[in-house]
Protein backbone atom coordinates (compact mmCIF):
# COMPACT_ATOMS: atom_id res chain seq x y z
CA UNK A 1 0.00 0.00 0.00
CA UNK A 2 2.97 2.27 0.44
CA UNK A 3 3.88 1.74 -3.19
CA UNK A 4 1.42 4.25 -4.57
CA UNK A 5 2.43 7.43 -2.73
CA UNK A 6 6.07 6.55 -3.45
CA UNK A 7 5.44 6.25 -7.17
CA UNK A 8 3.44 9.49 -7.09
CA UNK A 9 6.41 11.22 -5.47
CA UNK A 10 8.69 9.78 -8.14
CA UNK A 11 6.34 10.96 -10.88
CA UNK A 12 6.20 14.50 -9.47
CA UNK A 13 9.98 14.58 -9.09
CA UNK A 14 10.30 13.42 -12.68
CA UNK A 15 8.02 16.16 -13.98
CA UNK A 16 9.86 18.85 -12.01
CA UNK A 17 13.21 17.57 -13.26
CA UNK A 18 11.97 17.42 -16.85
CA UNK A 19 10.65 20.98 -16.78
CA UNK A 20 13.79 22.37 -15.19
CA UNK A 21 15.99 20.49 -17.65
CA UNK A 22 14.03 21.93 -20.56
CA UNK A 23 14.23 25.40 -19.00
CA UNK A 24 17.97 25.20 -18.42
CA UNK A 25 18.55 23.76 -21.90
CA UNK A 26 16.72 26.67 -23.57
CA UNK A 27 18.90 29.13 -21.71
CA UNK A 28 22.06 27.15 -22.37
CA UNK A 29 21.54 27.94 -26.06
CA UNK A 30 21.62 31.65 -25.22
CA UNK A 31 24.76 31.10 -23.13
CA UNK A 32 26.44 29.40 -26.04
CA UNK A 33 25.45 32.12 -28.50
CA UNK A 34 26.69 34.87 -26.20
CA UNK A 35 29.92 32.99 -25.50
CA UNK A 36 30.55 32.31 -29.18
CA UNK A 37 29.80 35.94 -30.02
CA UNK A 38 32.30 37.19 -27.45
CA UNK A 39 34.94 34.82 -28.80
CA UNK A 40 34.44 36.31 -32.25
CA UNK A 41 34.28 39.95 -31.05
CA UNK A 42 30.56 40.15 -31.68
CA UNK A 43 27.76 41.06 -29.33
CA UNK A 44 25.34 38.23 -30.00
CA UNK A 45 21.58 38.33 -29.33
CA UNK A 46 20.84 41.75 -27.91
CA UNK A 47 17.49 43.06 -29.05
CA UNK A 48 14.94 40.77 -27.42
CA UNK A 49 14.84 41.84 -23.80
CA UNK A 50 17.74 43.05 -21.70
CA UNK A 51 20.95 41.80 -23.39
CA UNK A 52 18.85 39.34 -25.39
CA UNK A 53 17.57 37.60 -22.27
CA UNK A 54 14.26 36.71 -23.93
CA UNK A 55 15.85 35.40 -27.13
CA UNK A 56 15.33 31.64 -26.34
CA UNK A 57 11.62 32.27 -25.75
CA UNK A 58 11.32 34.18 -29.01
CA UNK A 59 13.13 31.33 -30.79
CA UNK A 60 10.80 28.73 -29.29
CA UNK A 61 7.72 30.74 -30.29
CA UNK A 62 9.05 31.19 -33.80
CA UNK A 63 9.72 27.47 -34.21
CA UNK A 64 6.28 26.59 -32.91
CA UNK A 65 4.60 28.79 -35.48
CA UNK A 66 6.58 27.51 -38.46
CA UNK A 67 4.95 25.29 -41.02
CA UNK A 68 5.40 21.60 -40.43
CA UNK A 69 6.63 20.02 -43.66
CA UNK A 70 6.83 16.31 -44.38
CA UNK A 71 8.52 15.41 -47.68
CA UNK A 72 6.24 13.56 -50.10
CA UNK A 73 8.43 10.48 -50.44
CA UNK A 74 9.45 10.32 -46.82
CA UNK A 75 8.58 7.34 -44.67
CA UNK A 76 5.88 9.31 -42.90
CA UNK A 77 5.45 7.33 -39.68
CA UNK A 78 9.16 6.87 -39.02
CA UNK A 79 9.79 10.49 -39.99
CA UNK A 80 7.28 11.74 -37.43
CA UNK A 81 8.43 9.37 -34.73
CA UNK A 82 12.17 10.04 -35.09
CA UNK A 83 12.41 13.36 -33.17
CA UNK A 84 10.63 11.80 -30.20
CA UNK A 85 12.80 8.67 -30.22
CA UNK A 86 15.79 10.99 -30.41
CA UNK A 87 14.61 13.21 -27.56
CA UNK A 88 13.62 10.57 -25.00
CA UNK A 89 17.10 9.13 -24.33
CA UNK A 90 18.53 12.65 -24.19
CA UNK A 91 16.13 13.58 -21.41
CA UNK A 92 16.26 10.19 -19.69
CA UNK A 93 19.97 10.53 -18.92
CA UNK A 94 19.10 13.15 -16.31
CA UNK A 95 17.00 10.64 -14.36
CA UNK A 96 19.92 9.01 -12.61
CA UNK A 97 22.00 12.12 -11.87
CA UNK A 98 21.89 13.06 -8.17
CA UNK A 99 21.92 16.86 -7.89
CA UNK A 100 22.64 16.82 -4.16
CA UNK A 101 22.85 14.08 -1.54
CA UNK A 102 19.49 12.34 -1.86
CA UNK A 103 18.14 14.79 -4.44
CA UNK A 104 17.55 12.99 -7.72
CA UNK A 105 14.85 11.02 -9.46
CA UNK A 106 16.45 7.58 -9.29
CA UNK A 107 19.79 6.86 -7.70
CA UNK A 108 20.31 3.50 -9.38
CA UNK A 109 23.10 1.21 -8.27
CA UNK A 110 24.12 0.97 -11.92
CA UNK A 111 23.86 4.75 -12.37
CA UNK A 112 26.73 5.26 -14.77
CA UNK A 113 25.88 2.17 -16.79
CA UNK A 114 22.32 3.47 -17.15
CA UNK A 115 23.65 6.80 -18.38
CA UNK A 116 25.91 5.20 -20.97
CA UNK A 117 23.28 2.70 -22.12
CA UNK A 118 20.53 5.26 -22.51
CA UNK A 119 22.71 7.77 -24.31
CA UNK A 120 23.74 5.04 -26.76
CA UNK A 121 20.05 4.69 -27.69
CA UNK A 122 20.11 8.15 -29.19
CA UNK A 123 21.62 6.81 -32.40
CA UNK A 124 18.42 4.89 -33.13
CA UNK A 125 16.41 8.12 -33.32
CA UNK A 126 19.12 9.82 -35.32
CA UNK A 127 19.16 6.99 -37.79
CA UNK A 128 15.40 6.95 -38.11
CA UNK A 129 15.52 10.66 -38.98
CA UNK A 130 18.31 10.21 -41.50
CA UNK A 131 16.78 7.21 -43.22
CA UNK A 132 13.13 8.21 -43.33
CA UNK A 133 13.79 11.67 -44.79
CA UNK A 134 14.54 10.00 -48.12
CA UNK A 135 17.26 12.53 -48.72
CA UNK A 136 20.80 11.65 -49.68
CA UNK A 137 22.36 14.27 -47.43
CA UNK A 138 20.39 13.03 -44.45
CA UNK A 139 21.34 9.43 -45.20
CA UNK A 140 25.05 10.13 -45.59
CA UNK A 141 24.92 12.09 -42.37
CA UNK A 142 23.29 9.18 -40.53
CA UNK A 143 25.94 6.80 -41.85
CA UNK A 144 28.71 9.07 -40.69
CA UNK A 145 27.04 9.25 -37.31
CA UNK A 146 27.18 5.47 -36.95
CA UNK A 147 30.83 5.50 -37.95
CA UNK A 148 31.59 8.01 -35.29
CA UNK A 149 29.48 6.50 -32.55
CA UNK A 150 31.06 3.07 -32.99
CA UNK A 151 34.50 4.67 -32.76
CA UNK A 152 33.89 6.92 -29.78
CA UNK A 153 31.61 4.83 -27.61
CA UNK A 154 34.48 2.77 -26.25
CA UNK A 155 36.89 5.59 -25.34
CA UNK A 156 33.99 7.38 -23.66
CA UNK A 157 33.15 4.24 -21.70
CA UNK A 158 36.75 3.67 -20.67
CA UNK A 159 37.21 7.29 -19.63
CA UNK A 160 34.07 7.08 -17.52
CA UNK A 161 35.36 3.84 -15.97
CA UNK A 162 38.33 5.59 -14.35
CA UNK A 163 36.27 7.40 -11.67
CA UNK A 164 34.20 4.23 -11.25
CA UNK A 165 37.34 2.28 -10.40
CA UNK A 166 38.63 5.00 -8.10
CA UNK A 167 35.35 5.21 -6.22
CA UNK A 168 34.67 1.47 -6.35
CA UNK A 169 31.01 1.89 -7.28
CA UNK A 170 28.75 2.30 -10.28
CA UNK A 171 26.31 4.38 -8.26
CA UNK A 172 26.66 8.04 -9.15
CA UNK A 173 26.06 9.32 -5.62
CA UNK A 174 28.85 7.04 -4.31
CA UNK A 175 31.21 8.44 -6.92
CA UNK A 176 30.27 11.96 -5.86
CA UNK A 177 30.65 11.16 -2.16
CA UNK A 178 34.10 9.68 -2.74
CA UNK A 179 35.24 13.12 -3.87
CA UNK A 180 33.74 15.17 -1.04
CA UNK A 181 36.02 17.10 1.23
CA UNK A 182 38.58 19.30 -0.43
CA UNK A 183 39.49 20.13 -4.00
CA UNK A 184 42.28 17.60 -3.78
CA UNK A 185 39.75 14.83 -3.37
CA UNK A 186 38.26 15.52 -6.80
CA UNK A 187 39.24 12.84 -9.23
CA UNK A 188 40.66 15.41 -11.62
CA UNK A 189 43.28 16.12 -8.96
CA UNK A 190 44.37 12.49 -8.94
CA UNK A 191 47.99 12.50 -10.16
CA UNK A 192 48.32 11.97 -13.93
CA UNK A 193 45.36 9.57 -14.22
CA UNK A 194 42.80 12.22 -13.28
CA UNK A 195 43.95 14.90 -15.70
CA UNK A 196 44.47 12.57 -18.64
CA UNK A 197 41.19 10.84 -17.90
CA UNK A 198 39.32 14.15 -17.87
CA UNK A 199 40.97 15.17 -21.13
CA UNK A 200 39.98 11.88 -22.78
CA UNK A 201 36.47 12.24 -21.38
CA UNK A 202 36.05 15.72 -22.83
CA UNK A 203 37.37 14.71 -26.26
CA UNK A 204 35.21 11.58 -26.39
CA UNK A 205 32.11 13.44 -25.28
CA UNK A 206 32.61 16.18 -27.86
CA UNK A 207 32.81 13.42 -30.46
CA UNK A 208 29.81 11.57 -29.04
CA UNK A 209 27.78 14.78 -29.24
CA UNK A 210 28.84 15.32 -32.85
CA UNK A 211 30.05 18.85 -32.24
CA UNK A 212 32.89 20.69 -33.96
CA UNK A 213 35.61 19.55 -34.62
CA UNK A 214 33.83 16.19 -34.92
CA UNK A 215 30.71 17.42 -36.67
CA UNK A 216 31.19 15.74 -40.05
CA UNK A 217 27.64 14.48 -39.90
CA UNK A 218 26.20 17.96 -40.12
CA UNK A 219 28.98 19.60 -42.06
CA UNK A 220 27.05 22.57 -43.44
CA UNK A 221 29.24 23.04 -46.49
CA UNK A 222 28.70 19.49 -47.74
CA UNK A 223 25.59 18.06 -46.09
CA UNK A 224 23.44 21.16 -45.51
CA UNK A 225 22.14 20.31 -42.04
CA UNK A 226 22.83 16.59 -41.99
CA UNK A 227 20.22 14.17 -40.72
CA UNK A 228 17.79 16.95 -39.77
CA UNK A 229 17.81 18.65 -43.16
CA UNK A 230 14.14 17.85 -43.90
CA UNK A 231 12.82 18.78 -40.49
CA UNK A 232 11.10 22.05 -39.79
CA UNK A 233 9.10 23.76 -37.09
CA UNK A 234 8.46 21.91 -33.86
CA UNK A 235 10.13 18.67 -34.92
CA UNK A 236 13.33 20.56 -35.65
CA UNK A 237 13.00 22.19 -32.24
CA UNK A 238 12.68 18.76 -30.59
CA UNK A 239 15.87 17.54 -32.26
CA UNK A 240 17.74 20.67 -31.22
CA UNK A 241 16.40 20.33 -27.69
CA UNK A 242 17.59 16.72 -27.58
CA UNK A 243 21.06 17.63 -28.76
CA UNK A 244 21.49 20.39 -26.21
CA UNK A 245 20.04 18.21 -23.46
CA UNK A 246 22.60 15.55 -24.32
CA UNK A 247 25.45 18.06 -24.16
CA UNK A 248 24.19 19.38 -20.85
CA UNK A 249 23.70 15.86 -19.45
CA UNK A 250 27.24 14.92 -20.42
CA UNK A 251 28.48 18.13 -18.81
CA UNK A 252 26.74 17.13 -15.59
CA UNK A 253 28.29 13.68 -15.83
CA UNK A 254 31.74 15.17 -16.36
CA UNK A 255 31.30 17.49 -13.37
CA UNK A 256 30.14 14.55 -11.30
CA UNK A 257 32.85 12.11 -12.36
CA UNK A 258 35.86 14.39 -12.24
CA UNK A 259 34.98 17.68 -10.53
CA UNK A 260 33.47 16.49 -7.28
CA UNK A 261 29.79 17.10 -8.10
CA UNK A 262 28.17 19.12 -5.30
CA UNK A 263 31.22 19.54 -3.07
CA UNK A 264 32.22 23.15 -2.54
CA UNK A 265 32.50 25.83 0.12
CA UNK A 266 29.50 27.25 1.89
CA UNK A 267 26.46 25.62 3.47
CA UNK A 268 25.10 22.31 2.28
CA UNK A 269 22.15 23.79 0.38
CA UNK A 270 24.62 25.46 -1.98
CA UNK A 271 25.58 21.99 -3.26
CA UNK A 272 23.23 21.92 -6.28
CA UNK A 273 24.36 25.44 -7.20
CA UNK A 274 27.98 24.36 -7.18
CA UNK A 275 27.08 21.32 -9.23
CA UNK A 276 25.24 23.44 -11.80
CA UNK A 277 28.15 25.89 -11.99
CA UNK A 278 30.64 23.07 -12.52
CA UNK A 279 28.45 21.49 -15.19
CA UNK A 280 28.15 24.83 -16.95
CA UNK A 281 31.94 25.09 -16.71
CA UNK A 282 32.32 21.77 -18.51
CA UNK A 283 29.72 22.94 -21.01
CA UNK A 284 31.73 26.10 -21.67
CA UNK A 285 34.89 24.06 -22.21
CA UNK A 286 33.03 22.02 -24.82
CA UNK A 287 31.71 25.24 -26.40
CA UNK A 288 35.17 26.76 -26.32
CA UNK A 289 36.50 23.74 -28.23
CA UNK A 290 33.64 24.07 -30.68
CA UNK A 291 34.40 27.66 -31.56
CA UNK A 292 38.19 27.24 -31.63
CA UNK A 293 38.84 24.37 -33.98
CA UNK A 294 38.06 23.61 -37.59
CA UNK A 295 36.25 20.51 -38.71
CA UNK A 296 38.53 17.52 -39.25
CA UNK A 297 38.22 14.81 -41.89
CA UNK A 298 36.60 11.42 -41.45
CA UNK A 299 39.87 9.50 -41.56
CA UNK A 300 41.42 11.88 -39.03
CA UNK A 301 38.46 11.38 -36.72
CA UNK A 302 38.81 7.61 -36.93
CA UNK A 303 42.56 7.78 -36.41
CA UNK A 304 42.25 9.95 -33.33
CA UNK A 305 39.80 7.46 -31.91
CA UNK A 306 41.49 4.14 -32.66
CA UNK A 307 45.14 5.12 -32.59
CA UNK A 308 45.20 7.70 -29.83
CA UNK A 309 42.15 7.76 -27.61
CA UNK A 310 41.54 4.01 -27.43
CA UNK A 311 45.06 2.98 -26.35
CA UNK A 312 45.30 5.97 -24.02
CA UNK A 313 42.05 5.26 -22.19
CA UNK A 314 42.79 1.52 -22.01
CA UNK A 315 46.20 2.22 -20.49
CA UNK A 316 44.60 4.66 -18.07
CA UNK A 317 42.05 2.07 -16.96
CA UNK A 318 44.80 -0.49 -16.40
CA UNK A 319 46.91 2.06 -14.52
CA UNK A 320 43.91 2.99 -12.39
CA UNK A 321 43.20 -0.64 -11.59
CA UNK A 322 46.83 -1.20 -10.57
CA UNK A 323 46.77 1.93 -8.41
CA UNK A 324 43.57 0.91 -6.70
CA UNK A 325 44.85 -2.60 -5.93
CA UNK A 326 48.22 -1.28 -4.80
CA UNK A 327 46.59 1.33 -2.58
CA UNK A 328 44.25 -1.13 -0.94
CA UNK A 329 47.08 -3.63 -0.42
CA UNK A 330 49.36 -0.94 1.01
CA UNK A 331 46.86 0.23 3.61
CA UNK B 1 -3.59 -5.48 -9.05
CA UNK B 2 -0.39 -3.89 -7.98
CA UNK B 3 1.77 -1.61 -10.05
CA UNK B 4 4.19 -4.46 -10.59
CA UNK B 5 1.62 -6.76 -12.15
CA UNK B 6 0.37 -3.95 -14.33
CA UNK B 7 3.94 -3.19 -15.40
CA UNK B 8 4.57 -6.81 -16.23
CA UNK B 9 1.51 -7.10 -18.46
CA UNK B 10 2.23 -3.82 -20.18
CA UNK B 11 5.77 -4.99 -20.89
CA UNK B 12 4.50 -8.38 -22.02
CA UNK B 13 2.13 -6.81 -24.53
CA UNK B 14 4.87 -4.54 -25.86
CA UNK B 15 7.35 -7.39 -26.07
CA UNK B 16 5.12 -9.90 -27.81
CA UNK B 17 3.65 -7.26 -30.09
CA UNK B 18 6.99 -5.90 -31.20
CA UNK B 19 8.48 -9.37 -31.57
CA UNK B 20 5.58 -10.32 -33.87
CA UNK B 21 6.01 -7.08 -35.77
CA UNK B 22 9.68 -7.92 -36.35
CA UNK B 23 8.73 -10.99 -38.36
CA UNK B 24 5.48 -9.78 -39.88
CA UNK B 25 6.42 -6.38 -41.31
CA UNK B 26 7.57 -6.44 -44.90
CA UNK B 27 9.88 -3.45 -44.66
CA UNK B 28 13.28 -4.57 -43.40
CA UNK B 29 14.10 -1.21 -41.86
CA UNK B 30 10.84 -1.18 -39.92
CA UNK B 31 11.49 -4.63 -38.55
CA UNK B 32 14.87 -3.53 -37.26
CA UNK B 33 13.15 -0.67 -35.45
CA UNK B 34 10.66 -3.12 -33.96
CA UNK B 35 13.62 -5.28 -32.93
CA UNK B 36 15.07 -2.31 -31.07
CA UNK B 37 11.78 -1.95 -29.21
CA UNK B 38 11.68 -5.67 -28.41
CA UNK B 39 15.23 -5.62 -27.04
CA UNK B 40 14.45 -2.57 -24.92
CA UNK B 41 11.37 -4.38 -23.62
CA UNK B 42 13.57 -7.31 -22.61
CA UNK B 43 15.68 -4.87 -20.62
CA UNK B 44 12.47 -3.81 -18.90
CA UNK B 45 11.81 -7.43 -17.91
CA UNK B 46 15.32 -7.67 -16.45
CA UNK B 47 14.63 -4.48 -14.54
CA UNK B 48 11.49 -5.96 -13.04
CA UNK B 49 13.50 -8.95 -11.85
CA UNK B 50 15.90 -6.64 -9.96
CA UNK B 51 18.69 -7.41 -12.40
CA UNK B 52 19.60 -3.79 -13.11
CA UNK B 53 23.05 -4.61 -14.35
CA UNK B 54 21.72 -7.03 -16.95
CA UNK B 55 19.16 -4.46 -18.06
CA UNK B 56 21.85 -1.84 -18.52
CA UNK B 57 24.09 -4.20 -20.46
CA UNK B 58 21.14 -5.34 -22.56
CA UNK B 59 20.44 -1.79 -23.69
CA UNK B 60 24.08 -0.84 -24.09
CA UNK B 61 24.99 -3.86 -26.19
CA UNK B 62 21.84 -4.94 -27.98
CA UNK B 63 19.45 -2.07 -28.32
CA UNK B 64 22.24 0.39 -28.96
CA UNK B 65 25.02 -1.56 -30.58
CA UNK B 66 23.53 -4.45 -32.47
CA UNK B 67 20.65 -2.45 -33.90
CA UNK B 68 23.13 0.16 -35.03
CA UNK B 69 25.16 -2.38 -36.94
CA UNK B 70 22.10 -4.06 -38.47
CA UNK B 71 20.64 -0.74 -39.57
CA UNK B 72 23.97 0.22 -41.04
CA UNK B 73 24.08 -2.95 -43.11
CA UNK B 74 20.54 -2.45 -44.41
CA UNK B 75 20.99 1.15 -45.40
CA UNK B 76 24.21 0.43 -47.20
CA UNK B 77 22.61 -2.32 -49.24
CA UNK B 78 19.25 -0.74 -49.92
CA UNK B 79 19.49 2.99 -50.39
CA UNK B 80 23.03 3.24 -51.68
CA UNK B 81 23.28 0.17 -53.86
CA UNK B 82 19.71 0.41 -55.02
CA UNK B 83 18.45 -3.12 -54.53
CA UNK B 84 15.30 -3.25 -52.49
CA UNK B 85 15.30 -5.77 -49.68
CA UNK B 86 12.06 -7.03 -48.30
CA UNK B 87 11.04 -9.79 -46.00
CA UNK B 88 9.51 -12.93 -47.32
CA UNK B 89 7.63 -15.35 -45.13
CA UNK B 90 7.84 -18.32 -47.43
CA UNK B 91 8.52 -20.98 -44.84
CA UNK B 92 6.39 -19.40 -42.17
CA UNK B 93 4.72 -22.71 -41.32
CA UNK B 94 8.04 -24.45 -40.69
CA UNK B 95 9.20 -21.57 -38.52
CA UNK B 96 5.92 -21.61 -36.67
CA UNK B 97 6.33 -25.33 -36.05
CA UNK B 98 9.80 -24.85 -34.60
CA UNK B 99 8.50 -22.03 -32.42
CA UNK B 100 5.59 -24.17 -31.22
CA UNK B 101 7.95 -27.02 -30.35
CA UNK B 102 10.18 -24.62 -28.47
CA UNK B 103 7.19 -23.33 -26.55
CA UNK B 104 6.13 -26.88 -25.71
CA UNK B 105 9.58 -27.70 -24.34
CA UNK B 106 9.64 -24.54 -22.26
CA UNK B 107 6.14 -25.10 -20.90
CA UNK B 108 6.82 -28.74 -20.02
CA UNK B 109 9.91 -27.70 -18.11
CA UNK B 110 8.14 -24.85 -16.37
CA UNK B 111 5.24 -27.09 -15.40
CA UNK B 112 7.55 -29.31 -13.37
CA UNK B 113 8.63 -26.53 -11.04
CA UNK B 114 6.06 -25.01 -8.74
CA UNK B 115 6.01 -21.33 -9.58
CA UNK B 116 5.32 -18.93 -6.80
CA UNK B 117 3.82 -15.55 -7.61
CA UNK B 118 5.95 -14.02 -4.87
CA UNK B 119 9.23 -12.49 -5.89
CA UNK B 120 12.08 -13.84 -3.83
CA UNK B 121 14.18 -10.97 -2.51
CA UNK B 122 17.78 -10.85 -3.67
CA UNK B 123 20.26 -12.01 -1.07
CA UNK B 124 22.88 -9.53 -2.16
CA UNK B 125 23.64 -7.08 -4.92
CA UNK B 126 23.48 -9.04 -8.20
CA UNK B 127 25.86 -6.57 -9.84
CA UNK B 128 28.51 -7.41 -7.26
CA UNK B 129 27.81 -11.13 -7.67
CA UNK B 130 28.22 -10.98 -11.44
CA UNK B 131 31.42 -9.02 -11.11
CA UNK B 132 33.08 -11.37 -8.68
CA UNK B 133 31.86 -14.48 -10.50
CA UNK B 134 33.27 -13.30 -13.82
CA UNK B 135 36.63 -12.45 -12.30
CA UNK B 136 37.05 -15.55 -10.13
CA UNK B 137 35.14 -18.71 -11.00
CA UNK B 138 34.47 -17.93 -14.65
CA UNK B 139 37.73 -16.14 -15.38
CA UNK B 140 38.93 -18.67 -17.94
CA UNK B 141 35.72 -18.70 -20.07
CA UNK B 142 35.65 -14.93 -19.83
CA UNK B 143 39.19 -14.63 -21.16
CA UNK B 144 38.48 -17.25 -23.83
CA UNK B 145 35.55 -15.14 -25.03
CA UNK B 146 37.89 -12.20 -25.36
CA UNK B 147 40.26 -14.33 -27.45
CA UNK B 148 37.40 -15.46 -29.69
CA UNK B 149 36.38 -11.86 -30.25
CA UNK B 150 39.97 -10.90 -31.01
CA UNK B 151 40.26 -13.70 -33.57
CA UNK B 152 37.06 -12.62 -35.29
CA UNK B 153 38.26 -9.02 -35.35
CA UNK B 154 41.52 -10.09 -36.96
CA UNK B 155 39.64 -12.22 -39.48
CA UNK B 156 37.34 -9.32 -40.33
CA UNK B 157 40.24 -6.98 -40.94
CA UNK B 158 41.91 -9.69 -43.06
CA UNK B 159 38.85 -9.94 -45.30
CA UNK B 160 38.44 -6.18 -45.47
CA UNK B 161 42.03 -5.53 -46.53
CA UNK B 162 42.56 -3.63 -49.77
CA UNK B 163 43.16 -5.76 -52.86
CA UNK B 164 46.69 -5.85 -54.10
Amino acid sequence: MMALPESAVAAIAGVILLLSVIGVVTYVTLLERKFAARMQSRIGPYRVGWHGILQPIADALKLMMKEDIVPRDADRRVFNLAPIVFLIPCLLIFATIPFAPGLGVADLNIGILFFLAVSSMEIVGLFMAGWSSNNKYALISAMRAVNQIISYDLPFLFAALIPVLLAGSLRLSDIANAQSGSVFMWFIAYPVIGQLGFLAFVIASVAAENRVPFDILEAESELVAGFRVEYSGMKFALIQLGEYAHVLGTSFLGALLFLGAWSGPGPEWLGPVWFLLKALGVFLVITWIRWSFVRIRVDQILQISWKLLMPLTMLLVIATAITVVWRSAGV
Amino acid sequence: MTLEVFGFWALAVVLVGSALAVVLTKNLFHSVLWLALALTGTAGIFLMLDAEFLAGVQILLYAGGVVTVVVFAIVVTERLVGTKLSHTSRRAWLGGGVAAMFLAVMLSQLARVPLSPLKIPMESDPTRLIGSAVLTRFLLPFELLAVVLLVSLLAASYFARPEE
